[in-house]
């Protein structure tokens, strides 16, 4: 054992399972005398108890022990998701090779005779120890892969969201829809597509990516979650997919936000000829939220009345200019222009609207 | 029969363990007399397994050597040899010295 591996060591912990105060201690301190911590049991129901409370990283189980024997506390332990993947070494007579069997049948990673010898010990949780340090590392690369992955996608608390899901088990794509009470905001770049017809595709696509770039990250600096970008335009969610108390605020600063991060970016196009500005539109209200589309193509996103509201408001927004509902600017303690109540396509009813230029 | 050796060297780092381990041995041989006046073979069979498995571990193979022998004898129910096993384990006990190393 080199020095540099008992500095590794300290956060790993074994569990030790036996019923004999002489062996549990022997155990324990062979275990403490390499920097890594043992934690005791002397039955198979503690050990149950201790491995669902704080799951221990291996653990040295006995298979003689009073009341449920070390076979049936493995079997249930790797029956458990939560505690399958703890390695378990069972500690057998030396000459008991029907307990091997038997111990084998019950998902044991690794076996250690009685008497137990200190090198052999040491060198089966060492290297149990790199195995399980390599599976966590490879788990871990996993998760960052997947969330780097959906960091390109989506605002970063539903990244946490749906990478909470997938550790509890649930898949994102299953989540039943939910009815939320949503401040819905639009961005919408006007004239833009007149803009396009005189730009190379590549130039095109440049010009989008560097203008969402900034509108996205001014949306994400207030909590905003983005669900859809189509052509210019950019819908952003507050208040999902949790709970924003200020959300009507959030989403008034990230309008005020986006429009001033886009500002150079529009005076540098302006001075290569294309002169455009942002419009917004602000509206709130119940919408529903969930994974709409097929089994082969969904997106998470919002649709209801809220949704209609502020893309009718974006597209009668001029550049520069952010069309909120009295809702929402009450909510968000602002004050605006009133424009009064205008009816909006598709929409029976009239909207009171507010009007302010950024 | 081994001839047992009196001198165990034990490693520095149990030391701390070694009168509580002394101590269940002793407790041991109590209950190993007493299971052997009422007969109680399972019980001589399961002390024997016990001391079989942590005699050596501690560094004291005389004491698995006797478990096994008395494990032995109790699933065969040799009351005589049992009787010999429990008398030299009483007098190992008397006599074992301890090395630190």
């Amino acid at each position: 054992m080199t020095a540099p591996d008992r500095v590794s060591a300290p956060s790993f912990k074994v569990l030790v399972v036996d019923d004999d105060p002489d062996m549990q201690r022997l155990l324990a301190l062979m275990i403490r005398a390499e920097g890594m911590q043992a934690d005791t049991a002397d039955d198979g129901d503690a050990a149950l108890e201790r491995a669902a409370l704080t799951p221990p990283d291996l653990i040295l189980l006995d298979v003689m022990l009073p009341g449920i024997d070390g076979f049936t506390v493995c079997e249930r332990l790797k029956r458990n998701p939560a505690t399958a993947m703890i390695p378990i070494v069972l500690i057998t007579g030396l000459e008991d090779r029907a307990s091997r069997v038997r111990g084998i049948r019950a998902g044991a990673d690794d076996f250690l005779s009685k008497p137990v010898q200190r090198e052999e010990l040491l060198a089966r949780v060492h290297t149990l120890r790199r195995l399980h340090e390599t599976r966590r590392e490879l788990e871990e690369n996993r998760k960052e892969t997947l969330r780097r992955t959906f960091d390109r996608y989506l605002s970063p608390r539903l990244v946490g969201s749906i990478m909470a899901d997938l550790e509890a088990g649930i898949s994102p794509f299953e989540r039943t829809p939910q009815r939320v009470d949503v401040v819905v905001l639009f961005a919408d770049l006007r004239g833009f597509t007149r803009l396009t017809e005189r730009t190379q595709v590549d130039g095109v696509v440049a010009l989008l990516n560097e203008y969402f770039e900034v509108l996205t990250e001014a949306a994400y600096r207030h909590d905003g979650t983005i669900f859809s970008m189509a052509g210019d335009n950019l819908l952003v969610g507050f208040n999902v997919p949790f709970p924003q108390p200020e959300a009507a605020a959030l989403a008034w600063r990230a309008a005020h936000d986006m429009a001033a991060s886009a500002r150079p970016v529009l005076e540098r196009w302006a001075g290569r000829g294309m002169t455009t500005g942002v419009g917004f539109g602000l509206a709130s209200g119940d919408v529903i939220l969930g994974n709409i589309g097929s089994s082969h193509y969904m997106n998470y996103t919002i649709i209801g009345d809220a949704v209609n509201v502020a893309a009718r408001l974006v597209e009668l927004a001029q550049p520069g200019e952010l069309l909120v509902s009295g809702t929402v600017l009450k909510a968000a303690g602002q004050k605006a222009e009133g424009r009064g109540m205008l009816p909006l396509r598709g929409r029976s009813e009239p909207v009171d609207v507010y009007s302010v230029m950024l | 029969m081994d001839v047992p050796h009196y001198t165990v060297t034990v490693a520095r780092d149990l030391e701390d363990l070694i009168p509580a381990f002394m101590s269940n041995r002793r407790k041991e041989l109590d209950t190993l007399r007493v299971a052997l006046a009422a007969a109680d073979f399972e019980q001589l069979r399961q002390l024997g397994h016990r001391m079989k498995g942590v005699g050596n571990s501690y560094g004291f193979s005389h004491v698995s050597t006797l478990g096994k022998h008395i494990e032995e004898g109790a699933r065969s129910g040799d009351r005589a040899a049992l009787e010999a096993r429990i008398g030299e384990y009483a007098e190992y006990l008397a006599k074992v010295q301890i090395v630190f190393e």
